[in-house]
């Protein structure tokens, strides 16, 4: 589903990525961990097609089709879903108002009809006990005056709504919570399925314990370093990220 | 600027010819000689003057108007078309004339009077030019010459009025390069409650000019919510002076939208005479192509125990050109006074240009007061986020646009109006796909 090859990235001329390989397969659940400054970043960034990323080497395949040549919006209509680090506010954008235009973009492009307010309105209603948000929250601005916790369990709300094909979760247990951080995982566990993949970033082994992933890729300078299964997570975690540097690139 | 007298003798002749309204009344004519004499030695308003500084009447000066229209062919399909409200009282003016067939004005409340000026001539007799000053900006003098209809709002004593009163204003572009100078007069008694829309339409492309006087008197415990919408011809000349009086306790509520007209000038006044009273000064001017609009407030606080909010915001495209001057004054007796004033402005493009201004005279010394103004772009976070959602950039653009404009509409209570407006910027604002 997801190919990443040799991938290079720089930004303002410094490299930032060096040499990515990466391969995804429908149904799979990575993790993508790292030190601070490793690339983890920049990788979901230049996957969601954020500007000002040069790519410089490499390729990025998705479901056939060269990712890098589409724009942010053609990403996500084809089922790229990016849950942010930190989720911006927009005041004066509904929440709801938000929801329906990223719905009916991708329904639109997938010759979908729009659907009509009663049945939007069901849909949301259901997602949201799923990530256990009010309804009010709906009739806000994006993100407006959210707590921390908040605005991740509206992403996630996001991506059940969307039903992406590839969702890339970027430090999504950064500033949560213990229990935000539970119904944050038991939202998105919710959402694995055998055609959905999930790429998880992360600097920490504990989101770990709530999503388990079938895949754990160490990054490390613009790298992954070191690949194996969520027992590596673990051994991470008590060795630190200076024991992995210790090893030296993967072969 | 051309000579003075040679600039005014024009307007003269126009007075005397021209089928104005009160030319029986020896104290309009009067007025109307005052204004004359004042036109003709302050002339119209030069760069050099410093609340001019950005905006040259120079085209305005050497465009050739007529004062004659022709008739006009609109019809009440159209004026529903036009009209901000449906659910309104309505009194339409079309190219400087009222059409009482267009108007909506059968079964006024009791207590409520909305009537043409110039069936109002002995009724505003009282307080007409009380509110503006004739001595300062040509503009008035020259409106005071030679003005001809407009709307007369009287609202009596303890009556709330049930429905919003909106002017239509339509300019139809069946006569070409019209010239009309209008004059409004809103007079809320004690204790009084009313809604007011000016509305200004140009229908086609066309060259006009419509200079506008507004006079709002305000008694004690009385709450006007005064709409202004500007939605003139991108040729037009739009010249609007708005100017109230407030007795103690009452509360003048404005919000200036600013969407057509190839220039455009609000001066928008409130004079705080009581205590306890109150300004709200909001506006949005949203510019494209080659469109200049400017806006000079003026709140002054004479007395203690006043507020005033302020809050004017700017969306500029293209070529144009934005000047926002506010100024509050917190005389030396007005101690107690709370007021805030800010301007806020969206550049869109490379080629427009905003000149801001906010300034603040204090001469009190317990006052709490704030005032600053911005100007920024789009936030590329904000547009990234929307375009991750699959928003396409010019959707995610005007959207967040829309977002950046219609705040100023939340700060008013009419949820009808303020979709009313919410619809008219949309519109305004670029297209993506739909999504």
């Amino acid at each position: 589903m997801l190919e990443i090859k040799n991938l290079h990235a720089s930004v303002d001329g410094k490299d930032i990525l060096k040499g990515i390989n990466l391969t995804v397969k429908p149904g799979e659940v990575h993790a993508i961990m790292g030190p601070n400054g490793a690339g983890k970043s920049t990788l979901s960034n230049v996957l969601a097609g954020r500007d000002g990323y040069e790519i410089t080497q490499g390729s990025v395949t998705f479901q056939d089709e060269d990712l890098l040549a589409l724009e942010a919006e053609e990403r996500a209509r084809r089922g790229v879903f990016l849950a942010f680090q930190y989720p911006v506010e927009i005041p004066g954008v509904s929440n709801i108002y938000l929801l329906k235009a990223a719905l009916n973009a991708v329904r639109t492009h997938q010759g979908l009809e729009e659907l009509d307010a009663m049945d939007f309105l069901t849909l949301v209603r259901e997602k949201l006990k799923l990530v256990k948000m009010d309804e009010d929250f709906m009739y806000r601005g994006v993100n407006e005056g959210f707590s921390g916790g908040e605005k991740k369990r509206n992403e996630i709300l996001q991506m059940a709504l969307l039903e992406p094909t590839l969702a890339i979760l970027d430090e999504t247990d950064s500033g949560l919570d213990i229990d935000a951080l539970k119904t944050v995982s038991e939202g998105v566990n919710a959402l694995r399925s055998a055609d959905r993949s999930i790429v998880m970033i992360t600097h920490y082994q504990r989101l770990l314990d709530y999503i388990v992933p079938d895949f754990v890729h160490v990054l490390s300078d613009g790298q992954i370093v070191k690949s194996g299964d969520k027992e590596l997570a673990k051994e991470l975690e008590s060795k630190g990220y200076s024991w992995v540097h210790a090893e030296g690139p993967a072969a | 600027m051309k000579q003075l007298n040679e600039l005014a003798t024009p307007f003269a002749t126009v007075a005397e010819s021209s089928d104005l309204p009160g030319q029986d009344l020896p104290w309009l004519q009067a007025l109307r000689q005052r204004a004359l004499t004042q036109f003709s030695t302050a002339g119209l308003p030069a760069k050099k003057q410093e609340d001019w500084k950005y905006t040259s009447l120079w085209n305005l000066s050497q465009h050739p108007f007529t004062h004659q229209a022709v008739e006009s062919t609109v019809d009440a399909a159209q004026v529903e078309d036009l009209a901000l409200l449906d659910d309104a009282y309505r009194l339409v003016i079309v190219d400087g004339v009222y059409v009482a067939t267009l108007s909506q004005l059968d079964d006024l409340p009791v207590g409520l009077t909305v009537r043409p000026f110039s069936a109002s001539l002995d009724s505003v007799k009282q307080q007409l030019g009380q509110q503006v000053a004739l001595d300062k900006v040509g503009l008035t003098a020259l409106n005071t010459l030679l003005m001809k209809e407009g709307v007369m709002v009287h609202v009596a004593a303890d009556t709330v009025v049930d429905k919003p009163i909106e002017l239509l204003v339509i300019n139809s572009g069946a006569t070409a390069d019209l010239a009309t100078h209008l004059r409004n007069m809103i007079v809320l008694d004690v204790n009084a409650q009313a809604t007011v829309v000016e509305h200004y339409v140009g229908v086609t492309d066309g060259v006009n000019f419509t200079n506008v006087v507004s006079e709002v008197v305000l008694a004690e415990q009385t709450e006007l919510f005064h709409y202004k919408l500007q939605q003139e011809s991108h040729q037009a000349f739009h010249i609007a002076t708005l100017a109230a009086k407030q007795a103690a306790g009452s509360q003048w509520h404005t919000q200036n939208i600013t969407l057509g007209g190839k220039l455009s000038r609000n001066d928008v006044h409130s004079r705080l005479e009581g205590e306890q009273s109150h300004t709200t000064m909001d506006g949005l001017y949203l510019l494209n192509d080659e469109q200049h609009a400017d806006t000079h407030t003026r709140i002054d606080h004479l007395v203690p125990n006043t507020t005033s909010n302020e809050l004017y915001k700017g969306v500029l495209n293209d070529e144009c050109h934005g000047v926002f001057n506010g100024k509050v004054i917190v005389h030396q007796d007005a101690q107690k006074t709370d007021s805030n004033q800010y301007n806020h402005n969206l550049l869109l493009s490379r080629g427009c240009a905003i000149d801001t201004k906010p300034e603040m005279e204090i001469y009190a010394d317990d006052v709490k007061c704030g005032h600053g103004s911005t100007v920024g772009q789009l936030d590329m976070d904000q547009l990234f986020f929307l375009r991750a959602r699959g928003l396409d950039d010019v959707t995610a653009r005007s959207l967040l646009t829309h977002a950046f404009a219609v705040d100023v509409l939340a700060r008013l209570p009419s949820e009808t109006i303020r979709q009313a407006l919410s619809a008219v910027i949309e519109q305004r604002l670029p297209r993506g796909e739909k999504s």
